[in-house]
């Protein structure tokens, strides 16, 4: 994958372009897959060319026929990667069955408002010794469920994995190195799944903790939603370091009350996560939060964005659930509050700053 | 089992408990020497002198022999102490009492038993057989469970509150018409002639809970197993013990739960015509329990400690049995005996034709869980995974299942306001002392039982608990004048007593256990502390 028109040098070989094909419904090719990625936005496509570029038979499931075709004639996804070049080998396609009966590994990269019902057709076709792994981050927000949840409702599927850390697309598809961590309680799913990415740009890294590896990823959008507004509003980095590590501190208090294991937070998927997200204008949910800061209208904000921005959803959900908790997260209330309150970034601010402080890491004591 | 099966049996279980040791000779050396150093430990202490003269000189032959030998020879000495527990566990498997136990209603067996014997007792109820029709209720997925038992073989698996359930469950299992299931019952079960009648009518195997060797638990567990894989419907509880709190199991035994997942994957390799092993939970829930005194006992002293095994409580005296079921029976006091839908061992749901469903009701495969390459294969990992998954499915079934009386109700108001009269008063304190009143209002309690009733009654309405008929109703009088003439009736101090307009809580350990049922449900008005 390469890019060609734009994102600056390649770190990766330029993906040779070939003659367009014309597309058929039921694209050829779709069996004996070593993996299946469902949703062609810019993450579910990032993790299909890197699986392609990693010599394995790859299929990327997309809605729409023009879409597919595109990825399939013309090797792009100009709407979520623009200006970039994806592997040939990327083979896109519309025919879920087909696609998901031939995958012994299926990955979904869908946005948590068409998540279950995406993974409910997967769970037409999907039998209990394929694998199945996620790596949307966020939360369905009218049942606060977690994306694994969904999974294990809507399909047969026992063996359920979430990937998260440090992953951005644009990032990944210039050719730097990156890591995430797959999470499952099952032991073959992290193999398999290691397996898939083992020798290439990804370093996939194992984990058992799926409630914090999922929380992780979710919660780090809301911290990034913050940073943005403090970047915005004109603030250095100290108070971005502020936000970042009491986001954490919120973030470990959220988790551990849901039943995560501590130590993931100070991994790949927490801090790792949190660091990429809140620092890099590449970012969406940073943006959002830019914007916000900016006086714009999120409904304006999310429309410039094109795409999903997972912390919007997110902090509804995660504000709900915090106060079922009886759990204080001043910086998830501020987000709230800017985004579904019509506080300004100024009154956050005040906000924020006016709460009594105390011991900084009392709340993370068990003694 | 007949006698070829148990041979089987037998030669399967010291085969496949040797498989697991046999690969490292520290393995085998040290579980030879563990279960040498256990087994001569017990024998110290044992008071049957006859097992004492027996088994001392042949550990004694084993040991000598032991510290000389070879790896080869350890492994050889391993095999045949694990022979040795394989022969007992399936010698106290009695073809002969399982075949009369099949038959109609064992009155060949009258002379056989002793003055309590269960024609007795049951001649000493009210209305005899007919009463125990009229008293245990049975109802849930009745015809599903007994379809399922001919089209393969069935785990029953039952919440635990007293030994009666034991009783409850081979009285159930003979009304259904359907044969004995296998149960791993402790020796203490088979000590009179009444409750060993009941026990053998489920078909039950002695275990011998004195034993602490863990390959004597690896023997037991893979006979279990092996019992399922030959077709022979099992029963156990899988909350290991009866519940010493009075709630309802969260947690289960995953090392015997696990055994059907076992059985169905040997079955599918064996290529068996019949290799589908289905779990069905119930539960039983009373009025009153017998060992209720005993059981909370036993969780306030040992809280946050392993438990002991209680050999002399209620259930061991047969004229208490006896009197209090007769004053169960007095009192109008139904057993619900619940059968809940049954599963796969994955914990997947089934249809009417035996078919495994997911969440949305799609039928599948269930066979290809356990694929690799194409093939049913062993991965450890996986299925301990699977049988937690298939815990998470029972617990939640025992929660759905679970019908909560009057004494649950209104111990858990009444606990409730002495809790809040007490915010300051640690639980343990509370429960010793009952605070500076020894009394709650009954209108309060009225009004509390209210307020937790109609939290019931939603989760009753999505399914998530049953009510009995007198909580149903939701009449608090009547839920009150039924719960104090249980709590008057039995135990040997009533659980609370009303004077007046007053409520006099006399025993807060039992009112602590009825009230503890309702726990582990998410009820605020249970669940909150001061």
């Amino acid at each position: 994958m390469s890019a060609t028109k734009a994102g600056g040098k390649s770190a990766a070989k330029a993906a040779p372009r070939k003659a367009p094909k014309k597309a058929s419904k039921r694209a050829p090719g779709l069996k004996d897959l070593d993996a299946l990625v469902v949703g062609g936005g810019s993450f579910g496509t990032t993790i299909a060319s890197l699986l392609a570029e990693n010599d394995k038979r790859v299929a990327l499931w997309v809605r729409r026929g023009e879409q597919a075709r595109e990825i399939n004639r013309e090797h792009t996804n100009e709407r979520y990667l623009t200006g970039f070049t994806l592997p040939a080998k990327v083979l896109a396609t519309t025919d879920l069955e087909s696609a998901v009966r031939a995958a012994p590994i299926v990955i979904v990269a869908i946005p948590t408002k068409s998540f279950r019902e995406v993974t409910k057709s997967v769970g037409d076709y999907i039998q209990g010794d394929q694998v199945l792994v996620h790596a949307t981050k966020g939360l369905e927000v009218d049942t606060f469920k977690r994306m694994s949840e969904l999974l294990r409702e809507e399909t047969c599927c026992r063996k359920i994995g979430v990937v998260s850390g440090p992953n951005l697309a644009v990032e990944i598809m210039r050719g730097h190195p990156a890591g995430a961590v797959l999470a499952s309680r099952y032991q073959e799913v992290i193999e398999r799944v290691q397996g898939l990415f083992a020798g290439g740009r990804m370093r996939m890294y194992g984990g058992r903790d799926v409630i914090g590896t999922e929380l992780g990823g979710a919660f780090k959008n809301i911290i990034a939603l913050a940073t943005g507004v403090s970047d915005g509003m004109g603030f250095g980095d100290n108070t971005k370091s502020l936000l970042m590590t009491r986001g954490l501190s919120e973030m470990v208090r959220f988790g551990v009350a849901l039943g995560a294991n501590i130590l993931t937070f100070g991994g790949l998927a927490g801090i790792g996560d949190l660091m990429a997200t809140c620092a890099s204008p590449l970012s969406r949910n940073y943006r959002v939060g830019q914007g916000l800061a900016a006086g714009d209208r999120l409904d304006d904000i999310i429309e410039r964005l094109g795409q999903v921005a997972e912390g919007v959803p997110t902090a509804a959900a995660v504000h709900s659930q915090a106060i079922d908790l009886g759990l204080d997260m001043p910086i998830v209330r501020v987000v709230h509050g800017m985004l579904y309150e019509g506080h300004t970034s100024t009154q956050a601010l005040k906000d924020l700053m006016t709460i009594p402080v105390g011991d900084e890491l009392a709340a993370l004591r068990s003694d | 089992m007949d006698d070829r099966d148990k041979e089987r049996a037998v030669v399967e279980v010291t085969h496949r408990v040797m498989d697991t040791y046999a690969r490292d000779p520290r393995k085998v050396e040290q579980a030879l020497f563990d279960t040498l150093y256990e087994e001569r430990l017990r024998l110290r202490t044992e008071k049957d002198k006859d097992e004492v003269k027996s088994l001392v000189p042949y550990y004694k032959k084993i040991y000598s022999r032991a510290r000389k030998a070879s790896a080869g020879e350890q492994r050889e000495l391993l095999g045949e102490l694990i022979n040795h527990f394989a022969l007992e566990v399936s010698g106290h498997f009695d073809p002969r009492v399982y075949a009369v136990a099949t038959r109609m209603m064992p009155t060949a067996l009258t002379g056989l038993l002793n003055t309590m014997s269960p024609l007795k007792f049951l001649q000493g109820l009210p209305r005899g057989f007919d009463s125990m029709d009229d008293q245990l209720i049975l109802q849930g997925e009745i015809e599903a469970f007994k379809d399922l038992a001919g089209k393969g073989t069935v785990v029953l698996v039952a919440t635990h509150q007293s030994h009666l359930d034991s009783v409850m469950l081979g009285w159930a299992l003979y009304r259904l018409g359907l044969p004995p299931f296998t149960y791993g019952a402790g020796m203490n079960l088979f000590s009179s002639k009444l409750l060993g009648f009941f026990m053998h009518n489920l078909g039950a195997y002695k275990v011998d809970r004195r034993k602490k060797a863990a390959l004597y638990k690896d023997v037991l567990k893979t006979y279990a197993g092996c019992s399922i894989e030959l077709g022979y419907h099992n029963m156990f509880f899988p909350g290991g013990t009866r519940t010493r709190s009075g709630a309802v199991e969260r947690k289960l035994k995953m090392g015997l739960l696990g055994m059907g997942l076992d059985a169905y994957i040997h079955n599918l390799r064996a290529k068996r015509e019949n290799p589908d092993v289905f779990v069905v939970p119930c539960t039983i829930n009373y009025e009153l329990v017998l060992e209720a005194e005993t059981l909370i006992d036993d969780y306030l002293k040992e809280v946050g400690k392993g438990r002991y095994i209680i050999t002399d409580d209620e259930f061991s005296k047969p004229r208490v049995v006896l009197d209090f079921v007769r004053k169960l029976f007095s009192l109008n006091s139904p057993i619900h005996l619940t059968v809940s839908r049954p599963m796969d061992v994955f914990g997947n749901m089934l249809d009417e034709e035996g078919n495994s469903i997911d969440q949305e009701g799609r039928v599948i495969d269930r066979r290809r869980y356990v694929y690799r390459n194409g093939r049913p294969a062993f991965d450890r990992q996986r299925d301990m995974e699977y049988t937690e998954e298939l815990a998470e499915a029972i617990v939640d079934a025992f929660h759905r299942d679970t019908v909560i009386k009057a004494t649950n109700l209104v111990s858990s108001a009444v606990f409730n306001l002495v809790r809040e009269k007490n915010p300051e008063t640690d639980l343990y304190k509370l429960l010793r002392t009952g605070g500076p009143d020894n009394s709650v209002v009954l209108p309060d309690t009225y009004r509390r039982i209210e307020a937790t009733l109609r939290s019931l009654r939603r989760l009753a309405d999505r399914g998530r608990i049953r009510l009995d008929k007198t909580v149903s109703r939701g009449d608090t009088v009547l839920m009150m004048g039924e719960a104090l003439a249980h709590f008057q009736s039995f135990h040997q101090h009533p659980a609370m007593v009303r004077h007046g307009d007053r409520l006099y809580h006399e025993d807060r350990n039992l009112i602590y256990y009825y009230r503890n049922r309702l726990t582990g449900f998410g009820m605020k008005e249970v669940e909150a502390g001061p």
